[in-house]
């Protein structure tokens, strides 16, 4: 089979205690990465998941410089070097743009771009120390066309995909190889909150969302976390800096 | 047209990919990754291809190429992937390029991309499922000097996904493309521009494609990518970002 796989590779995934980046991560463990899972909080979900995936747990706020820098200190110390990091973490609120809170601006902006800066930056070292490394940033199909009500978290997002550009520019003649993925609407529980806000059912919800997406479905989490698999491959070396859009042919815009 | 069915092809329950340009280059990596996940490859080529059933056709003749997938489910069965990967390469200054070469190049990269599609695709869409993938080029994005009819081809390719994926994504079945940049193929002469070491140290990745690269972007498209369609990866060293 020529399905990557991921045997000896040490695998970070942040935002990992739910949705797209619990399944991420096991798709990674399938493969036969040892995963270290992220999130903000220290969830019970994590510690399962951990489990579940004969992972390693680690705790840390993203968004603060000193936790991921600890982070990644503690994963030195009790996994090793990471191979490849998978920023998946987000945070997200809407609200119309001229009221549109700043704390929350920037809870936004420092959470999904400055805190995948963060990581990144430390992750480095270890990626230059064993001569490669693989990169793949979770961004949105918001990031490439913009969405009303969504300032910050579609600025966020873009800033994601210039991050990728630049980035992948920057680290390739190192072999460490930077890509990204845009996903269109996934089965996630963030699905369960758009429920709750519009005051209907989450059946609901996946019919009216899927009744915009020509392929007649929203996505699945898999669908999301093999295409990170295909982009962290490290028989590929060529494909780099790149925003790959994965929505069932919803969003048609340019990256 | 002609086809030859290699002894070996019996394998049951195999899916059943087409590649054309499968002789050499992108195709035969094409050809061969998806031996390797163990699909039955049927190879449309000017030339044969050593598939588990070689179609010897012109991929610009529309009959042949209808007449030869119509071969290939009669005796391997309904199509589960189709790959537009054959084509050819020439740079010349647009000032300079004949009516016959602009036609040519037309012909056999959008013509035969189109006269693939028009024959799997429906028979995909009855299936409700299925998958096609286009080989379009860099270029077609980036745009480079001489290559003004190749560009304007594989670009014309994208658009052609695009608008396929649109219109039969309600059917289940997906429409993707992968654009390489400069691939280490026989495509590329041993003096070509593409092989410079000038050039490649200009290129983040410092190297030029592997075939081999663009057929696991592929593979991803056929078996792993179930949500992504009208698509356009592009494995092309960072000249393209």
């Amino acid at each position: 089979m020529s399905i990557p796989t991921y045997e000896g590779k040490v695998v970070l995934v942040t935002g990992a205690a739910q949705g797209m980046g619990k399944v991420i991560a096991e798709t990674f463990a399938a493969r036969g990465a040892t995963v270290i899972v992220n999130d903000r909080s220290d969830d019970p979900r994590l510690h399962e998941l951990a489990k579940a995936i004969g992972g390693h747990v680690a705790v840390a706020d993203v968004s603060k410089h000193d936790e991921v820098q600890t982070l990644f200190d503690q994963v030195q110390k009790d996994v090793g070097l990471v191979d490849v990091l998978i920023p998946n973490h987000a945070y997200m609120s809407m609200a119309p743009f001229v009221g549109y809170d700043h704390e929350d601006w920037w809870k936004v902006v420092n959470t999904n771009l400055s805190g995948t800066f963060w990581l990144i930056q430390s992750a480095l070292a270890g990626m230059r120390a064993r001569g490669a490394g693989r990169i793949v940033i979770i961004t949105s199909g918001w990031g490439v066309i913009g969405w009303p009500e969504a300032t910050a978290y579609s600025a966020s997002k873009a800033g994601l995909i210039s991050l990728v550009k630049t980035l992948g520019r920057e680290l390739a003649p190192e072999k460490i190889i930077v890509n990204g993925i845009a996903p269109g609407v996934i089965d996630t529980p963030q699905l369960q909150v758009d429920a709750d806000a519009a005051g209907v059912s989450l059946a609901e919800v996946h019919a009216l969302y899927a009744k915009g997406i020509p392929f007649g479905r929203i996505g699945k989490p898999e669908e999301i976390a093999r295409t990170a698999a295909m982009l962290a491959d490290f028989r590929m070396q060529s494909l780099v800096g790149q925003i790959v859009q994965v929505n069932g042919a919803e969003i048609r815009g340019r990256v | 047209m002609q086809m030859t069915r290699s002894s070996s092809s019996t394998i049951t329950n195999a899916p059943i990919g087409i590649v054309t340009g499968a002789a050499s280059g992108i195709g035969a990596a094409i050809a061969a990754e998806l031996k390797n996940r163990g699909w039955l490859v049927a190879g449309f080529d000017l030339k044969p291809a050593g598939s588990d059933c070689d179609v010897i056709v012109d991929m610009s003749d529309t009959r042949a190429v209808a007449e030869g997938v119509d071969q290939i489910r009669r005796s391997l069965g309904d199509i589960d992937a189709a790959i537009s990967a054959a084509g050819f390469y020439e740079m010349i200054p647009a000032a300079q390029i004949t009516q016959s070469q602009w036609n040519r190049m037309l012909n056999v990269h959008l013509g035969g991309a189109f006269n693939l599609a028009q024959a799997v695709i429906p028979h995909m869409v009855e299936m409700k499922s299925g998958s096609f993938v286009g080989i379009t080029s860099e270029l077609a994005i980036g745009g480079g000097s001489e290559d003004s009819h190749y560009a304007a081809a594989k670009g014309a390719i994208i658009g052609l996904i695009r608008s396929l994926a649109a219109e039969v994504a309600s059917s289940g079945v997906r429409v993707n493309g992968v654009a390489p940049g400069p691939t280490d193929t026989p495509l590329l002469t041993p003096d070509s521009p593409w092989r410079a070491p000038d050039y490649l140290a200009t290129l983040p990745s410092r190297r030029l494609a592997k075939p081999e690269e663009i057929a696991y972007v592929v593979a991803y498209l056929i078996e792993e990518g179930t949500f992504t369609t009208g698509e356009i990866i592009s494995p092309n060293s960072g000249a393209v970002i």
